[in-house]
């Protein structure tokens, strides 16, 4: 009696979600080719990056996941919360944005990247808050069994859950020119979201969100596949944060000898990250 | 007793790089960052999930006790990458003292192991080693070998501070 609706197949709502993300992704592709054409380096890899989170994105949203119900849910969850936000932000969407946009565009996204508003959303504990929250109050309370019952209400909670995960995986990894953090509080985010996602999935393997009756197998299944799985982008977030510090310690490291050595070596060109 | 002067050289043709300093302190932290993360790992992955000594989650287990092992979860990987990181860099500077890291993991994962054994396990009491058994061998196990490693990693310590006491400032 695994008659199900909202997952399984997709409705006009998931089909918008994926023409969004494939227009996205046109649009970044067509932005990359213009900066090249113009003469600026932008590494394809970063494209790959942003293709890949587009293909997660559309691929959550149209295909069924395989398993129960609860854990094909929780893969679709993973895929679209956090592996694809991830793989978004590592193609520096807003860096492209703003190199290629005219110049009037420019000066309107910046004035709204510098916005108070968005000042606040992207403080890194607001963000990881925003993102484990949002979590908690989908599984912890009756919100998940509604969503399931109101398709347009499990579009609301999809979308949110890509956004807040774009939202904490731009500020964490703050590849792109938003309001800047330093690492410690970047790195408290990020321990501080990983936990509140370990608990969550260890309370979900004793107990279902209330108003569901999922098999015990699948719920634990499920369970598990969100703790392994956040483990996973974890550790991948932790390894970009990391880089980062030792990108800026190895140009730290550079000017210092550069200060000190006296042959006359030209600077070292633009780090990657400008 | 002939200490090696290591301090200049890696270039001796100018004064300035600051290159080859032996970073002691920071080595030390590296290493405590990845041994916490490496007992945490052993402790939570291995003895939680692969073996199910105790479980994925304890129902008797009260908030505290879920709350607290899924930070130390969640910091646990963390700290070993965050560790890794700091231990390419101070390659990259050639200032890795490698008697202080390895110091400063097996303090970190000793120091770990036995707060999870004793205050964790026996004061208060979220989960124990195992079910059902006796547990006396077990918790003799875990908690002399963290003091085993606690004690190996001071005297690394030690003896990391003492050899090369030319260069002061390491902290």
């Amino acid at each position: 009696m695994v008659h199900q609706h909202g997952a399984g197949q997709p409705g006009a709502l998931a089909l918008i979600v994926a023409g969004v993300a494939l227009c996205a992704e046109v649009a970044y592709g067509w932005a990359a080719a213009r900066l090249r054409r113009r003469g600026d380096r932008w590494p394809p890899l970063r494209d790959l990056w942003c293709a890949a989170g587009s293909a997660v994105v559309v691929a959550g949203a149209l295909f069924p996941f395989p398993g129960g119900p609860f854990t094909a849910h929780m893969a679709q969850h993973l895929a679209t919360g956090m592996v694809a936000p991830l793989l978004l932000v590592l193609g520096r969407p807003l860096t492209l944005a703003l190199r290629s946009l005219p110049p009037g565009g420019r000066r309107r996204l910046l004035a709204v990247l510098r916005s108070r508003p968005l000042s606040g959303l992207t403080n890194p504990l607001v963000a990881a808050a925003l993102d484990a929250g949002g979590l908690w109050l989908l599984y912890r309370t009756p919100l998940f069994a509604l969503a399931h019952e109101r398709p347009w209400l499990g579009c609301l909670v999809h979308a949110h859950v890509l956004v807040a995960g774009v939202l904490f995986s731009a500020v964490v990894c703050s590849l792109d020119p938003l309001p800047r953090h330093g690492m410690a509080v970047r790195s408290a985010g990020l321990v501080g979201a990983g936990a509140a996602h370990s608990v969550l999935s260890r309370t979900l393997y004793a107990a279902a969100p209330p108003g569901t009756g999922f098999a015990a197998g699948d719920l634990s299944a499920a369970a598990e596949l969100m703790y392994y799985g956040g483990d996973l982008v974890e550790i991948a977030l932790a390894v970009v944060v990391g880089l980062q510090w030792y990108a800026a310690s190895g140009r730290r490291l550079a000017r210092e000898n550069r200060r000190g050595a006296t042959d006359r070596r030209p600077p070292a060109s633009a780090p990657y990250r400008q | 007793m002939v200490t090696p002067s290591r301090a200049p050289s890696p270039s001796r043709t100018t004064p300035g790089p600051v290159r080859g300093r032996p970073l002691r302190a920071r080595s030390v932290w590296s290493g405590v960052l990845i041994g916490v993360g490496i007992a945490a790992f052993v402790d939570e992955t291995v003895f939680h999930q692969l073996l199910h000594w105790h479980h994925f989650y304890d129902r008797s287990t009260p908030g505290v006790g879920l709350v607290s092992d899924g930070l130390f979860h969640a910091f646990g990987w963390f700290a070993v990458v965050i560790g890794l990181f700091m231990v390419a860099d101070l390659r990259h500077r050639a200032g890795l003292v490698g008697r202080a890291l390895a110091g400063g993991v097996l303090t970190g994962t000793g120091a770990f192991q036995l707060y999870d054994g004793t205050v964790q396990h026996k004061l208060m009491g979220l989960h124990q080693i195992r079910y059902h058994v006796d547990l006396t061998p077990y918790d003799l196990t875990w908690n002399i070998l963290a003091v085993v490693f606690l004690g190996v990693g001071v005297v690394l310590l030690r003896s990391a501070r003492s050899s090369k006491s030319l260069s002061a400032p390491g902290r």
